[in-house]
């Protein structure tokens, strides 16, 4: 099995401006101009934002929204969320131009793709295709070969679709209700990408889908990472908030210090 | 950091650099603070609540933002006395920090165990936590009756030469009579508050939000709650009272200063904010510094209609209490004269200002 090692660094609170913020239905695509954050970042790590813009003390909401980097182009960090709630609702109104506290890069990266061996296999689902896109650019950079799978409920909600084609990986879609790709979910193009020989998967989504990810690549023996999302107060590993349970045995991992990109053999999926 | 002021503050015995604390669970155990700050520049760190043997902590969703807060249900979690005396306790005194160890245990005999263990190690005191509500088995259980708190109080009491404060449960009666029973069962000082039992539903999933169904609300939703209960042990009890609740800001800091608090603690701001313990503290000189306060020591009870704690209970804080002008700090403005008017507040700009504009701005997306 491949113990690829994943990354993490320090991190930085940065004042980020706002370049672009585009929404599309409930999916908002924000690029910050964020140097340090930037710099750091490595594919599968996120960001912490408050959701208001400006250094005023806004005390409600209290927390900040965390987000997976989608990419990092020069000095400006890419997310894309949905709104979901009262947080992301506020974050939609910020406009371009705008200052917003950001923190990061937080939590561990997917591995070194220079490290495994054989084709790359990433799997998102909605709002886990985002982290794909950076995932993608890591591993083309470095000459891996790399197919994408994703899938959504309908075509409104493949995040981050174009700019996953726009890093030169192939991409196969699926879609609920068949409005992009063909109709089915990720576990089908993945079984097939598993039966052509593929030497490691990287997945982030719902965690039902995570963990049949996980079972597919386990009957394959093929080396799975996966990313995983949870409530968090904090996103720095303070609060103990975010916990997953470990697989080997009592206690748990924490998603954003030890994750939120674990082998997946670490972890006990899809409850609590 | 720039602190132009004596922020000092004094009690059980013990001078701490300033008078704002990291309060335990919204902390850990310092480590992921380091990066954006040195842990000395602290008044203290109150560590994570620390028991006998390692604790696994609670399944299921354990946080989740509420109205101006948080609720969390984390359980404890910690990797045990043990482990923090091998391994955070000897990184802790590398940064030079002022650190206090809250404790935990199921039973009064987990509680004195943990005491006992930590007895001549160096850490500058103790805090009982008497008020998670978070475990079924102690914690809460000894906070809510008097005969309990007063009981693993003393017994904890005999087992420790260290200071020790008790942390308080907002979720009883009377917490005036609670702290009343642990200053009568040996405590040095109390820290009031714990955080308030609350619970959140998922109506999409017809379910509570937490795995443990309710959980500790924290964060500025609790603040109000807190300082009046903090006003009202300060004004019954002769030990110092530690105010916490949901202090975001220099100003919320010296608000539980004036109602009697001889030092304050940051807890759920430090997830939004890391620097905000530090951030306070500099808040408080701020403040001190436009209304040419010299001494911490001056602000503790001075909204007390009995002049501030140095006049009014008894309390350590002597001469420095309100009306008796301190010598200001080298480099400090003079302090006001006695019964000198403070300066008039400035126009109303500022967080809140701000928050109303955004408010009434985005008002029709609600």
């Amino acid at each position: 099995m491949l113990k690829a090692s994943r990354s993490k660094g320090p991190w930085v609170q940065e004042w980020a401006t706002v370049v672009s913020h585009d929404g599309q239905g409930d999916v908002y695509k924000l690029v910050l101009r964020a140097p340090e954050v930037a710099r750091r970042a490595v594919a599968g790590q996120f960001v912490e934002v408050r959701c208001t813009a400006g250094r005023s003390l806004v005390v409600d909401p209290l927390l900040r929204r965390p987000f997976s980097i989608c990419y990092v182009s020069g000095d400006t960090v890419c997310v894309i969320y949905r709104v979901v709630g009262r947080g992301t609702a506020l974050l939609s109104s910020v406009g371009v131009g705008c200052e917003v506290d950001v923190m990061g890069p937080l939590g561990h990266s997917f591995p070194d793709p220079a490290v495994g061996t054989g084709r790359l296999v990433l799997v998102g689902g909605g709002l886990g295709i985002p982290p794909m896109v950076m995932a993608a650019s890591r591993a083309v950079s470095v000459g891996r070969s790399v197919v994408a799978v994703v899938g959504a409920r309908s075509a409104a909600y493949l995040a981050g679709l174009e700019e996953l084609r726009a890093t030169g990986v192939d991409v196969v879609v699926v879609t609920d209700d068949g409005s992009a790709g063909a109709r089915g979910v990720v576990t089908g193009p993945l079984a097939a990408a598993l039966a052509d020989g593929a030497g490691e998967v990287w997945a982030c989504g719902p965690e039902g889908m995570l963990q049949a990810v996980k079972e597919l690549c386990a009957g394959a023996g093929v080396p799975c990472f996966v990313s995983v999302e949870r409530h968090m107060a904090c996103g720095f590993g303070a609060c103990i908030g975010c916990t997953v349970p470990r697989a080997d045995g009592p206690g748990y991992l924490k998603a954003c210090q030890d994750g939120p990109v674990f082998a997946a053999e670490e972890v006990k999926l899809g409850g609590a | 950091m720039a602190l132009d002021f004596d922020l000092s503050t004094e009690l059980c015995g013990i001078r701490f650099k300033n008078p704002v604390w990291t309060a335990s669970g919204c902390f850990g155990y310092g480590r992921e603070f380091a990066p954006v700050m040195a842990l000395r520049d602290l008044g203290a760190v109150v560590v994570k609540g620390t028991s006998a043997e390692p604790w696994a902590g609670n399944p299921g969703t354990r946080v989740t933002e509420t109205p101006g807060g948080m609720l969390n249900a984390i359980g404890l979690q910690n990797p045990g006395v043990d482990h923090f005396l091998r391994v955070d306790w000897p990184w802790l005194q590398e940064q030079g920090a002022t650190v206090i160890v809250n404790i935990v245990g199921k039973t009064v005999d987990e509680y004195v165990e943990v005491a006992r263990r930590l007895e001549g190690s160096g850490v500058a005191a103790l805090e009982l936590n008497i008020s998670c509500p978070n475990v079924k088995e102690g914690g809460l259980a000894f906070g809510t009756s008097l005969a309990g708190a007063a009981a693993v109080t003393a017994a904890v009491r005999k087992a420790t030469s260290l200071p020790l404060l008790v942390k308080l449960s907002p979720n009883v009666t009377s917490i005036v009579d609670v702290a009343k029973a642990v200053e009568d069962a040996g405590a040095d000082g109390v820290t009031v508050i714990n955080t308030l039992l609350g619970m959140s539903i998922d109506v999409r999933r017809r379910k509570p939000v937490l795995g443990n169904t309710f959980g500790g609300l924290s964060g500025p939703a609790v603040k109000p709650v807190a300082l009046r209960m903090v006003w009202q042990v300060a004004g019954a009890v002769k030990i110092p009272v530690v105010g916490i609740g949901g202090i975001m800001t220099g100003e919320d800091a010296v608000e539980f200063l004036m109602a009697g608090a001889r030092a304050v603690q940051v807890g759920t701001a430090c997830f939004v904010n890391p620097r905000a313990p530090l951030d306070v503290a500099e808040g408080i000189g701020a403040f001190m510094r436009e209304t040419g306060v010299g001494r911490v020591a001056e602000l503790v009870g001075a909204a007390r209609p009995e002049g501030g704690l140095g006049a009014g209970t008894g309390s350590a804080v002597g001469a420095a209490g309100r009306g008796a002008p301190a010598p200001a700090a080298p480099g400090a403005p003079a302090p006001a004269a006695p019964g000198a008017k403070p300066p008039a507040p400035k126009k109303a700009v500022g967080p809140m200002a701000d928050y109303l504009r955004d408010f009434l701005k985005d008002s029709d997306r609600f």
